[in-house]
């Protein structure tokens, strides 16, 4: 879908907005969910943050906007043992949220019977270093929602909005994936190291995304040591390898690490690397349809194995 | 009397005290950000943004090697850094909301045990302020008590001027020292000052908030603003004044290093015991001792506060977690 306004019109978050509190409070009311996993509004313009409502009556705190940038499924998650544990839970879910859900759900970390899914229509979110007194367009949109296929998420229990036409934009995320793939393994090996080397083990990147639940992470352990802790290349690289083919054929694309990192290394870039090899190799593919076992946990006779020499 | 230095001869003051051997460090434009980092010329001083991790790391670095072991035939011998070895630095171009952090720190540096890796490359530090013109939404320095040209920390103060260059103040006999050995490149006058950068956010009683703080270590609001934290440690790393830090060994049975390095509170490990307790069991009671330490525990140890209004916290924070109004709301108490 694509029109010649260069903007999207703000009116429909305002819509997605009314309808997502009205649905927050029905089911708060009715006893359906313990609480309602959604955003408000920050005390700056233009900025939201995760908030979960347990009051009705705090329903009408609830915002959709193109500040609603978190994947809200991280929630969810046993890291955050506080809120499931609250009861049955409403999550509003972005078509790439949804995709998290999914994810969490074909590993057994989620049941979509405890779950009320208020799907919300989504035209994009902004970038991270985005004017946020602009309404979204070329400028200031993310670099996922550029390629987004997923504006209207399904399988929901509810959901809200109306998709309008919108303009097109320019991919940016697949551009730059070209660019990698270019590179002569030397040349990409000294740009990961360029990146890497930046890192403070700051682990913005592990702690928001929603498949690194793990309760004892690997890289914590200091008995024995797997991976150096100290911001240093070798444990950083170390670090970010790990981090990459832990998440191979389980990340959903949400792009929050790279949106988390204070430093701006380019980590769903490895992550969309790491999806292709997965989708050229064993034809795999996060999408809207919980699967037991990825490709890295289950092994097929038919598996490729030209890789061993 | 006033002294004043134009944009090219504080350029050449950094070539200059480079030449000499003096490590110079200040704002850098790496890659997508500016950051504090070792400057190689004048040129490379880059001040049109805050950069995005604080100055402390001019003394407090993201990590450094404290000592070494290596095993050989006749035993483990191991070897300490000596931080005599520190070279003379000139920080150059820190904001007031960094520089000010620098004092704080003193207190907890030299308090029971004197961490010389700190106060050694204090004491051959010379910091050169620079007053802040420009704000964004997160700056709340004014709301904490400092302010846009608040000297508290610098050695010598830079002011940018409405006609390019910079009204230059002594503020320490340190400073004194940096601009005789290098008088030739100040004039004499004061010139007229650019406005200065105008927080929003209004000035918070900090007395009230600690007093709230000291009969609310449980209270509903803990779990309402910080059950969205995430854990993560970007808050703690970007602030000037956050300072824990974690020791551990790295290496082999042959040879390794002790090193030091960043440490977070907001980590679900920083306070995990061996026995596999841990005192603060949930995020929400990790975020409290963050509150708690920069507004309560340091002032009644240390008469001083851990945070100077930087907005870096945040501006990085992945979940909108934004001090400045959680400060507000405990005010508004």
């Amino acid at each position: 879908m694509t029109n010649s306004a260069q903007t999207i019109d703000p009116a429909l978050y305002a819509a997605v907005t009314d309808a997502v509190r009205a649905e927050a409070r029905k089911v708060l009311e009715s006893g359906a969910v313990a609480a309602v996993v959604g955003w408000q509004a920050g005390r700056r313009a233009g900025t939201a943050m995760p908030t979960i409502v347990t009051d009705p009556a705090k329903a009408a705190d609830l915002i959709f906007s193109p500040a609603c940038v978190n994947n809200l499924a991280l929630y969810l998650t046993k890291a955050k043992k506080e809120v499931r544990g609250k009861g049955k839970i409403a999550i509003v879910a972005k078509g790439c949220d949804l995709k998290a859900l999914v994810g969490l759900m074909g590993e057994n970390q989620l049941k979509r019977e405890e779950l009320h899914i208020i799907g919300v229509v989504c035209a994009g979110v902004q970038g991270a270093a985005a004017d946020r007194s602009l309404p979204l367009s070329e400028a200031t949109i993310a670099g996922k929602c550029r390629e987004c296929t997923v504006h209207t998420p399904e399988n929901t229990d509810v959901t809200v909005g109306t998709l309008t036409e919108l303009p097109h934009f320019t991919p940016t995320e697949s551009a730059e994936l070209a660019r990698l793939e270019a590179m002569t393994p030397a040349e990409r090996w000294s740009f990961w190291k360029e990146h890497f080397s930046r890192c403070i083990r700051c682990y913005a990147c592990r702690q928001v995304c929603p498949f690194c639940y793990c309760e004892q992470c690997l890289c914590d352990r200091n008995r024995p040591q797997a991976v150096e802790t100290t911001p240093r290349p070798a444990g950083n690289m170390a670090w970010h390898i790990v981090r990459a083919m832990h998440l191979a054929g389980r990340c959903a694309g949400c792009a929050e690490c790279e949106r988390a990192c204070p430093m701006d290394i380019p980590l769903n870039l490895l992550n969309r690397k790491m999806a292709r090899e997965l989708k050229e190799l064993y034809g795999h593919e996060a999408g809207f349809k919980p699967k037991e076992k990825g490709p890295l946990a289950e092994y097929r006779e038919d598996d490729d194995q030209s890789f061993i020499k | 009397m006033p002294k004043t230095i134009t944009e090219q001869n504080l350029r050449l003051l950094i070539d200059t005290l480079v030449k000499e051997g003096t490590r110079v460090v200040g704002p850098r434009a790496a890659g997508t950000m500016t950051l504090y980092e070792p400057l190689a010329t004048g040129e490379e001083l880059h001040l049109g943004e805050l950069p995005r991790r604080s100055a402390k790391e001019a003394f407090f670095p993201l990590c450094e090697t404290i000592l070494t072991y290596e095993k050989d035939k006749e035993g483990v011998k191991v070897s300490d850094i000596d931080p005599a070895r520190f070279p003379e630095t000139v920080l150059i171009g820190a904001r007031p909301c960094d520089v000010a952090a620098a004092p704080v720190l003193d207190a907890v540096f030299s308090w029971d045990f004197k961490d010389e890796f700190f106060l050694e490359r204090r004491r051959k530090t010379t910091i050169i302020g620079l007053a802040c013109t420009k704000a964004d939404d997160a700056c709340f320095c004014t709301a904490v008590g400092l302010s846009p040209s608040d000297t508290k920390g610098s050695d010598l103060f830079l002011t940018p001027l409405k006609d390019g260059g910079y009204r230059c103040d002594v503020v320490t006999e340190k400073g004194e020292a940096l601009l005789s050995a290098h008088a030739g490149l100040f004039a004499d006058g004061t010139g007229e000052p650019l406005p200065l950068a105008e927080p929003t956010l209004g000035k918070l009683d900090l007395e009230k908030i600690r007093n709230w703080l000291d009969s609310h270590f449980e209270d509903p609001l803990w779990e309402e603003i910080a059950q969205r934290c995430a854990g993560c440690g970007a808050c703690a790393f970007l602030c000037p004044a956050c300072h824990c830090f974690d020791i551990v060994d790295e290496g082999g049975e042959q040879k390794g290093a002790r090193r030091k390095s960043w440490d977070a509170c907001g980590f679900g490990k920083f306070t995990g015991h061996a026995s596999g307790h841990n005192p603060r069991d949930v995020q929400p009671q990790r975020y409290r001792n963050r509150i708690m330490h920069k507004f309560k525990y340091y002032h009644d140890k240390f008469g001083q506060r851990l945070c100077t209004g930087c907005g870096r916290c945040i501006r990085a924070c992945p979940v909108g977690i934004d001090i400045a109004a959680v400060l507000e709301e405990i005010n508004n108490k």
